[in-house]
């Protein structure tokens, strides 16, 4: 069963507070506090209070001046006053003016307590939950705004580029030169396509459902390294593969694949060039439930101060090669969603480690 | 006077547009390219100017950029000596139609204008005019 419902009562007359602890104590969790001190100290020590329930007449401030003062540090609990009928009066003007959600009249009787706490609760949930949904929709905001702005440049740029070389085409009589030309065309076009497919996988994964399967590491990465083999011939590069499974693992394997594959594709991307020995190293070890992959290269590096970055979104730390800034920032979603983490380890000119921990589903 | 032309963008297709266009407009005209900004801002940095009052440098520079973006590239360019900057012209050369970072960039003293890819023959035209 879930929690109790936390209710703050104050009330400077003792009795009060102890009848109304003594019928409700049951089904809910009662804080009572005579003074407004105390009030202010149970909201302090439980943020979780959801329902403020407080008498008008209180000495030296009224039930209407405290819930003035403390939506503006509490915002969150719902305020209910207790009024006798007398205060009718300041009662509608505390109504009018938002400070309560409701009042119930005094002496009161269980009945009209409970249904007020029922409501009250009903309205702190939706706002709670409005407020999740606030964040949500303000994160999801954010991206839009950096997706438009990265709209003008990783698509309209290669767009432009491509506008530019056909304008002076039609100058070049030169074959090599526009042979040149083309292929330089096509790099973008192929930079623009990498995009797009990126983009698919940035909203699969923010939209995706997981589908959880038995994982063979081993069929994993043969199914892997035809797409790196090539490369890997053509730039001498020393590509290894060591799988360890002797137990059953349990993950989605798209999402499993989609962060392996972004690391390798880095890890192959980001050669130095200018190396003899140029190698990339997965090694995949499956125990006690979790899968830990370390994916090694001889690269480039990365500076430390770009590190803490290099997650973020159209985040690129290096103009030597072509990134679209989506990479990582895909591999990191995934790995939220399987519960995993990734630790990263790199020297300049010697290169990076990244390690992936993964808990089986 | 004359005029010489760095090109500072990170695509190689852009780049070699633009050292198409500028050499088409003048054989006189020095291109040099940069696909990586902090190289183009060393070398700015680090040149040495006995007394050539008669040459302006033209920057095209794009705006974003890995490592470097144009805006940082801006900042970066204002704090060096007056002595170098006053050598150089900064024209930013972009796919942007944004108008709030269109209108920062001409509030940089530095920036002369703000020209749309891709360049063309008359784009450039307009910036050799406007000296």
């Amino acid at each position: 069963m879930s929690e109790k419902i936390k209710i703050l009562y104050v009330d400077d007359e003792p009795e009060n507070l102890t009848g109304f602890k003594a019928s409700l104590r049951l089904n809910y969790q009662i804080f009572v506090a005579s003074t407004i001190p105390d009030a202010l100290q149970h909201l302090r020590n439980h943020a979780d209070i959801r329902i403020i329930f407080c008498d008008q007449r209180m000495p030296g401030k009224t039930g209407v001046d405290f819930f003035e003062e403390v939506r503006i540090s509490y915002p969150l609990p719902v305020r209910i006053l207790i009024t006798g009928y007398t205060d009718i009066e300041a009662t509608i003007e505390a109504i009018n003016k938002g400070n309560i959600f409701r009042y119930i009249k005094k002496p009161w009787v269980e009945v009209d307590v409970i249904s007020a706490i029922d409501e009250a609760n009903k309205f702190y949930l939706a706002n709670s939950m409005l407020q999740v949904k606030n964040e949500e929709l303000q994160k999801a905001y954010n991206e839009l705004n950096k997706f438009a702005y990265s709209v003008s440049h990783d698509i309209r740029g290669p767009l432009t580029g491509l506008l530019g070389a056909i304008n002076i085409a039609r100058e070049i009589d030169n074959i090599d030169e526009i042979k040149e030309m083309l292929f330089l065309m096509e790099k973008s076009l192929n930079k623009l396509d990498a995009y797009i497919l990126n983009m698919h996988d940035y909203y699969s994964l923010q939209r995706g459902e997981l589908r959880i399967s038995d994982i063979n590491f081993a069929e994993l990465m043969d199914e892997l390294k035809p797409l790196y083999s090539v490369h890997a011939k053509v730039n001498n590069i020393n590509f290894s593969i060591e799988v360890l499974q002797e137990e059953e693992f349990r993950c989605d394997k798209s999402s499993l694949k989609l962060i392996l594959s972004n690391l390798l594709s880095n890890a192959f991307k980001y050669q130095d060039k200018a190396k003899e020995h140029k190698s990339v190293e997965i090694i995949v070890e499956v125990k006690s439930a979790q899968a830990t992959i370390y994916i090694r290269d001889t690269g480039v590096g990365i500076l430390g101060s770009h590190i803490g970055e290099i997650f973020n979104l159209f985040y690129r730390a290096n103009s030597q090669e072509v990134g679209s800034g989506f990479g990582l920032y895909n591999v990191k979603n995934a790995l939220l969603k399987l519960n995993g983490h990734i630790e990263v380890n790199s020297v300049m000119h010697q290169g990076s480690t990244f390690k992936v921990i993964i808990p089986s589903i | 006077m004359a005029l010489s032309f760095i090109v500072i963008d990170e695509s190689e297709l852009d780049c070699f547009i633009a050292r198409k266009i500028i050499q088409n407009a003048s054989k006189g005209f020095d291109v040099e390219v940069f696909q990586n900004p902090l190289l183009a801002f060393d070398r700015i940095k680090t040149e040495n100017y006995p007394g050539k009052f008669d040459v302006i440098h033209i920057i095209l520079l794009d705006l974003q950029m890995p490592l470097m973006n144009g805006f940082e590239f801006v900042e970066a360019f204002e704090k060096l000596e007056v002595d170098i900057q006053q050598h150089y012209h900064i024209h930013i050369l972009s796919s942007t139609r944004n108008k709030n970072d269109i209108n920062r960039l001409l509030d940089y003293a530095s920036v002369f204008s703000v020209i749309e890819k891709p360049l063309t023959a008359e784009k450039l035209q307009l910036v050799i005019k406007n000296l």
